[in-house]
């Protein structure tokens, strides 16, 4: 029986090394690979930014399967099969680790693919660095999340007055976005003396758990005044917690993305302030660029920064904010 | 116990049906092959086993528990533990003043210690205090993750020594064009010139460990007292095998191989963390059962049971080079059991 499977084992292998390669014909038309980080409607309303904008300059465009969780662990191996299959001259990829996707994204940099990083990015993510081991994407596009943070902070800080205490429901600190989100929070808050951020906890992307954290940090600090989510699944949690613990009113919230969730919270004054990024802009200049690169060789910026709009109950009915609601 | 099942027969269907797992695969590969021609190549086959490596490493954990006729529920956390253990001891190493590659080294070996521990618990409860193998490691599955999580508090660990990402990521051997070889480093070569690499090193190091315990289970005396143990344990005992003791080795090197599944994803990821290995679990056990191993014990090998995880393997990456939701995956492993448990039965001497 063990012939019989080294039989078989050597012809495969005999098949493998004769069979030559076909394909690789003449090029007609561009074709980019668009990776997102997780499976949400941020990922999916960037996928129309990208679908869009190479529909208008006529690139072919493959989606990866989406992330069924955020982690490297479900993400590589989804971008090594499409690697493998292969038939993209570009990549735009939300980097789902700032270490763990070195490795991977410079074996297909390796092989003569052009590469933007949307929403998140490798190393530090300022790829103009000579000499470190990350500097080979063409651009990083993405919020500039310290900034956001930080007038998250701002915002929130003249809903309440100025004073009081704060927490802040943060998802996966891996993640250089929402690391950056939180460090901007803190130093945004730290800019009001009389106001004091008493906790930052990690849910991991897990709603259920952003609910239970929020809840155990009001019961210990029964006076907080506002809480800052910092992605679609922690705001939702710590809403859903303000609204169990019957404070709905008391706490201001405030929420990363427009989500239509969000938005919904917004007009029920469930929460009170939103910040909407722009997914859609990012995948639509992700895009651009790669396309301009690969057709004119003009040089891309390393790091290009889409604004933020925000929510609140004033504007949210305004027909030109419309759009940057994620659907 | 092992009779010989492969004596020379002409009855074609005996054959094919048990041998039908290595057929399958064929047939796989043929179909994925035929859909996409990227999929047929060498790189592959090295996609497969790079992509599989914790889940055939979690099923020879699992393997040698269930041929006693147990189970092992903590493997996945076991892993978990050892990503996030050896992750720190790793950082706190080089903060030690250690080299990287010493600081790698040390934690590796030190997790692996620490790694038998679970192990021991679980079949000391075992075979001592007769507590049913499901619920023992049940309890150990909870407490690895708590423990875990304690160490890590919801972070992910994180700045790892970047040559732990080298190894990992990284292959035994490079032809750069011209026939140029080299070994564990990627030759600098112009952008868009192809370096075949061959083996990643995380599969050469789990092949060394997967065919010394096939050895062992194969060929040495404890092996065929494994076997003996899940074939009839009250025989095993009047025969002299010293049952409590072999007991507690299985559950010992299920829980290593857990814990060289944790230190391979964290030599691929740079990360360690409390569920790394907590969607792997039933993959593993499937492999184990598609492998041709009974669940009441007795049966198994290890070729079959990597047979078995490749079939997982190849459907996964495949259907994604193919283009496919992977979510596919789910149903055709489920359905795969099923044959394997039928067709089992048919041939009921297939895995002696």
């Amino acid at each position: 029986m063990k012939k019989r499977y080294s039989a078989v084992f050597a012809i495969l292998l005999i098949l493998l090394a004769i069979v030559p390669v076909f394909g690789q014909a003449a090029k007609k038309q561009l074709t980019f690979l668009f990776m997102p980080g997780v499976q949400d409607p941020f990922y999916t309303t960037m996928e129309k930014g990208v679908r869009a904008k190479c529909k208008e300059l006529g690139v072919n465009l493959i989606v990866a399967e989406y992330p069924k969780a955020w982690g490297p662990e479900y993400q590589v191996p989804i971008l090594q099969a499409y690697a493998q299959r292969g038939g993209f001259d570009g990549l735009l990829i939300a980097p789902t680790s700032v270490d763990a996707l070195k490795a991977p994204l410079k074996a297909i940099y390796d092989k003569g693919i052009e590469i933007i990083t949307v929403d998140t990015f490798i190393g530090d993510g300022d790829y103009s660095k000579p000499n470190t081991d990350y500097n080979f994407p063409l651009s990083y596009i993405g919020s500039d999340n310290y900034l956001g943070g930080k007038m998250i902070a701002e915002h929130l800080a003249k809903l309440v007055g100025e004073k009081g205490k704060v927490f802040c429901e943060a998802t996966n600190p891996d993640a250089s976005s929402v690391a950056a989100r939180v460090k901007g929070f803190r130093d945004g808050i730290a800019q009001f003396p009389n106001m004091k951020l008493v906790g930052v906890e990690w849910c991991l992307d897990v709603q259920q758990k952003a609910q239970e954290q929020t809840l155990a940090a009001l019961q210990k600090d029964k006076d907080i005044v506002g809480i800052f989510g910092t992605n679609v699944f922690s705001a939702q949690g710590a809403n859903q917690a303000v609204v169990n613990a019957g404070l709905v009113g008391a706490i201001k919230i405030a929420s990363w993305d427009a989500t239509i969730t969000n938005i919904e919270n917004l007009k029920k004054g469930v929460i009170d302030l939103v910040l909407a990024q722009k997914p859609g802009e990012m995948g639509s200049l992700g895009v651009e660029w790669l396309y301009k690169y690969l057709t004119q060789k003009v040089s891309v910026p390393k790091k290009v920064i889409p604004g933020f709009e925000f929510f609140t109950k004033d504007n949210v009915n305004d027909p030109n904010m419309q759009q940057y609601i994620y659907q | 116990m092992r009779t010989e099942a492969a004596k020379k027969t002409n009855n074609l269907p005996e054959m094919l049906g048990r041998n039908w797992i290595a057929l399958f695969i064929v047939l796989l590969v043929a179909f994925f092959s035929l859909v996409t021609r990227a999929f047929f190549s060498f790189d592959t086959v090295q996609l497969i086993f790079f992509n599989g490596t914790e889940v055939f490493l979690l099923a020879i954990a699992e393997l040698f528990v269930i041929i006693t006729g147990g189970i092992d529920l903590s493997v996945g956390f076991v892993m978990g533990f050892a990503t996030v253990a050896s992750s720190k001891l790793m950082v706190a190493c080089v903060a030690l003043g250690l080299s990287p590659f010493w600081s790698i080294l040390a934690a590796s070996a030190v997790t692996l210690l620490i790694g038998l521990v679970p192990g021991l618990v679980n079949g000391w409860l075992v075979a001592y205090l007769r507590v049913p193998a499901f619920i023992a490691t049940f309890s150990m599955l909870g407490v690895t993750h708590g423990i875990s999580e304690l160490l890590t508090q919801g972070v992910p660990t994180k700045n790892l020594p970047a040559l732990a990402g080298d190894i990992g990521n990284g292959s035994f051997m490079y032809v750069a064009p011209g026939g140029v070889i080299s070994f564990f480093s990627r030759p600098q070569v112009a952008r868009g010139q192809t370096v075949l690499a061959i083996i990643p090193n995380m599969v050469v190091l789990s092949f060394l460990f997967i065919f010394l315990f096939a050895f062992i289970l194969g060929k040495m005396k404890f092996g065929r007292h494994l076997y003996a143990i899940g074939g009839n344990i009250d025989a095993a005992i009047r025969s002299g095998i010293n049952v409590k003791r072999d007991l507690i080795k299985a559950y010992v090197i299920s829980s290593l191989f857990a814990s060289l599944a944790g230190l391979s994803y964290v030599m691929k990821y740079i990360t360690g963390k409390p569920d790394a290995g907590a969607n792997m679990l039933l993959e593993a056990i499937a492999a184990v059962v598609i492998g041709g191993a009974s669940m009441a014990g007795g049966s198994g090998t290890v070729g079959r049971t990597i047979l078995g995880a490749l079939v997982i393997a190849i459907l996964e990456t495949g259907l994604r080079i193919i283009g496919m939701q992977t979510f596919m995956t789910y149903i055709l492993v489920g359905v795969i059991l099923i044959l394997a448990v039928i067709i089992d039965q048919v041939f009921p001497n297939r895995n002696r």
